[in-house]
């Protein structure tokens, strides 16, 4: 989440409200002199409420470059004080404005219930957010993201399908997703991702091919890890090495990553930007996957025998000096 | 009822006496049927019998020590049941090549991987097809009375339910789920009554794939409506349960696990321990309905839904919650011993190194 640039947004809107209409040239000199001084432009609780929360997030990702250094204990502890820290400062936001979505949101992640917990006070938040501000909608540009005052709640939305996928509620996650994709197309949020791993989960092919047509077959790890699954799932079996193959050979540190899983820590609020055919997409794709990956038992096992899929991951860790976990490969 | 080998044996060395006493004059033969249930039971190589019934008794046989007899016993006795079953099979195979039980079951043991036995069944499927047809026309030619030719004809075919039962449970399991309706269906083609209970693993398919059409269709539609049992066997009603848990609907994922606790014996220790078990090599075991064991079987073939999903401790959301839910049906006594014995368990899996399903391995959460 660019928090830092939404305030700014945020605050650049209403102040031009206030001054009445604006050329675009001079709401480009007020947006500029907001980003210099934000705090100063901040004339109401919501305002105030949200600065909270965009600098205890700003302070969340400075504090997590220092992760690589710590043993397993101190991480454990400083991820516990960072969580404390901006559960902390979501209190302090939500005293100034009860109905902050992000800050409502953020807490509830940053309290690290178990995901079925997590699951239903999300679906709460959600009803809550209804409730004083009407269903959502598309909005005059007919894409909800447009609205920078509307984002919260899509991220809430965004946060449901998640964490409804990794609660093995695929039929949810498929309509919030759906929801999602209708309300803002543009999917700043990446419900697209989501989806496709559900689709794939759901066995849905017409579904799942619909979606990538959407997509203009352009692929990612999601949609590529996904195909890979659907066929296998369907016991397609040339398809399903087809679309592995492509995973291996468009996702950078694809094949890596699928063998050797790693600890991805809670979204906050939302899906770490990402520079497209990264390995950290593989790594997000991949740590997304999880759950339905381990729903197909036999799936990794199948990947790492296919022609060049193990080598090739072999290969990905020698090159970027990444550790391998498993034993008896004796690397 | 699930398929019970030692009733087949029984009905068809009973079908082939039958056909040996029908050359005989009728006061003889009534003289002789009154003899046969102690003569099986006694002296069955003094029945008449084909190579392929000498099979089918071996596979009766292995089926009884592995499926029946194995989870009883000691470490060291399991390893002696499962060469003495390998060693039945195997001649069972030497009367008869085309023993399809007895194929099948070998394979289950030799592939290593569930894809790998998968890929076995899914191969063999139309040869094991094509033969059991055959045996079924020749039955239906030779067999003079309707009753005897029903009867020979669904012992000619059951090897072949059994194997699309089993591909059904196996797709299951290896998360293709519409592959397991998939061969659900075809053997409700062959057997539309569902002597094989294909239809309770469809139940947990439909649940997987969150298709409350499907479900509903298959619960109450024509299907149901022939079967002699109502729709309310654990599966159903474990599928039931998911599916509610799934829309979020607690309080109705709630009254349907009621109801599951409410038609079976013991049903919140069993639900509390959710007991993973090895799946009957020859078909899954015969219990009687409503048991304890059904539901015990109900619970075992239903971890796929209950280990789906991250949670913390790595027992899967709808099985930690179902076993809250099932904790609060019990008294605080009986519920302390349970803790202590699967405390007791967890630490004697510990200590022999643990033995992770390959569901839990590739979760890192």
């Amino acid at each position: 989440m660019r928090a830092r640039e939404e305030f700014v947004q945020r605050l650049s809107i209403k102040r031009a409200r206030k001054l009445g209409s604006l050329s675009k040239e001079a709401f480009a000199e007020l947006e500029l002199a907001v980003r210099n001084d934000p705090i100063s432009f901040v004339d109401d609780v919501e305002e105030e409420a949200f600065g909270i929360v965009a600098s205890a997030l700003a302070h969340y990702e400075e504090s997590l470059h220092d992760d690589d250094l710590l043993d397993d204990d101190q991480y454990v502890e400083a991820r516990a004080q960072r969580l404390g820290l901006i559960g902390n400062a979501c209190e302090q936001a939500l005293d100034l404005d009860p109905h902050c979505a992000d800050a409502s949101l953020l807490r509830l992640l940053a309290a690290d219930y178990a995901p079925d917990e997590l699951a239903g006070l999300l679906l709460e938040l959600g009803e809550i957010l209804e409730g004083e501000f009407g269903p959502l909608e598309r909005g005059a540009t007919g894409d909800a993201w447009a609205d920078v005052f509307v984002r919260p709640r899509l991220r809430v939305k965004a946060a449901l399908a998640r964490t409804c996928l990794d609660t093995a509620r695929f039929a949810m996650t498929r309509q919030a997703c759906e929801e999602l994709l209708s309300l803002a197309p543009i999917d700043a949020l990446g419900a697209r991702l989501t989806y496709a791993l559900t689709l794939a989960r759901l066995e849905d092919e017409d579904g799942f091919e619909w979606l990538d047509a959407r997509e203009g077959r352009k692929g990612n790890a999601w949609f590529h890890l996904s195909r890979a699954l659907l066929m296998y799932k369907l016991g397609r079996m040339p398809a399903a090495r087809r679309a592995l193959k492509g995973y291996d050979r468009l996702c950078e540190g694809g094949a890596y990553i699928l063998l050797q899983p790693v600890y991805v820590d809670t979204y906050m609020p939302d899906r770490p930007e990402f520079e497209p055919g990264t390995f950290m997409e593989a790594m997000l794709a991949a740590h997304e996957a999880e759950p339905i990956v381990a729903d197909t038992p036999d799936f990794v096992g199948w990947a790492s025998e296919q022609p060049g899929f193990f080598d090739s991951a072999v290969a990905y860790c020698r090159r970027n000096g990444l550790e391998w976990r498993d034993p008896e490969v004796g690397m | 009822m699930a398929f019970d080998p030692q009733r087949e044996d029984y009905q068809r060395l009973g079908l082939r006496y039958a056909r040996h006493i029908d050359a005989t004059n009728p006061a003889d033969a009534t003289r002789a049927f009154a003899t046969f249930g102690r003569r099986f039971a006694r002296e069955r190589d003094s029945l008449p019998q084909s190579d392929g019934d000498r099979a089918f008794h071996l596979v009766a046989m292995a089926s009884k020590l592995i499926d029946y007899e194995l989870p009883f016993v000691s470490d060291e006795e399991a390893e002696n049941l499962i060469v003495r079953g390998h060693q039945l099979l195997d001649e069972a195979l030497s009367l008869d090549g085309r023993c399809y039980d007895a194929l099948r079951m070998k394979a289950a043991a030799d592939n290593p991987s569930f894809e790998a036995f998968y890929t076995y069944l899914t191969d063999c499927a139309e040869e094991v097809r094509r033969i059991c047809e055959e045996r079924r026309a020749s039955a239906l030619a030779t067999e003079p009375s309707d009753e005897r030719k029903q009867l020979a004809a669904d012992i000619a075919m059951r090897p072949f339910l059994r194997w699309l039962a089993t591909l059904a449970e196996q797709a299951l399991i290896c998360g293709r789920n519409r592959e397991a309706l998939r061969h659900a269906r075809a053997a409700l083609e062959v057997d539309l009554r569902d002597g094989a209970d294909v239809r309770f693993t469809a139940a947990l398919a439909y649940a997987k794939l969150e298709d409350e059409q499907g479900l509903d269709e298959l619960l109450s539609g024509a299907l149901a409506k022939r079967c002699t049992r109502p729709s309310n066997d654990a599966w159903a009603q474990i599928a039931r349960v998911a599916m509610a848990h799934k829309r979020y609907d607690l309080r109705a994922a709630s009254e349907q696990l009621g109801e599951l606790m409410r038609l079976y014996p013991h049903a919140p220790e069993t639900l509390i321990r959710q007991i993973e078990l090895p799946d009957g090599v020859f078909a899954r075991l015969a219990v009687r309905p409503y048991s304890e064991d059904e539901l015990v079987l109900a619970v075992s073939e239903a971890t796929v839904l209950l280990q789906e999903g991250r949670e913390p401790e790595g027992r899967g959301v709808l099985g930690v919650w179902v076993q809250r839910e099932a904790a609060r049906a019990l008294t605080p006594a009986v519920l302390q011993t349970l803790v202590a014995q699967a405390q007791m368990a967890s630490r004697d899996a510990d200590a022999s190194g643990g033995t992770s399903t390959p569901k839990e391995s590739g979760d890192s959460q």
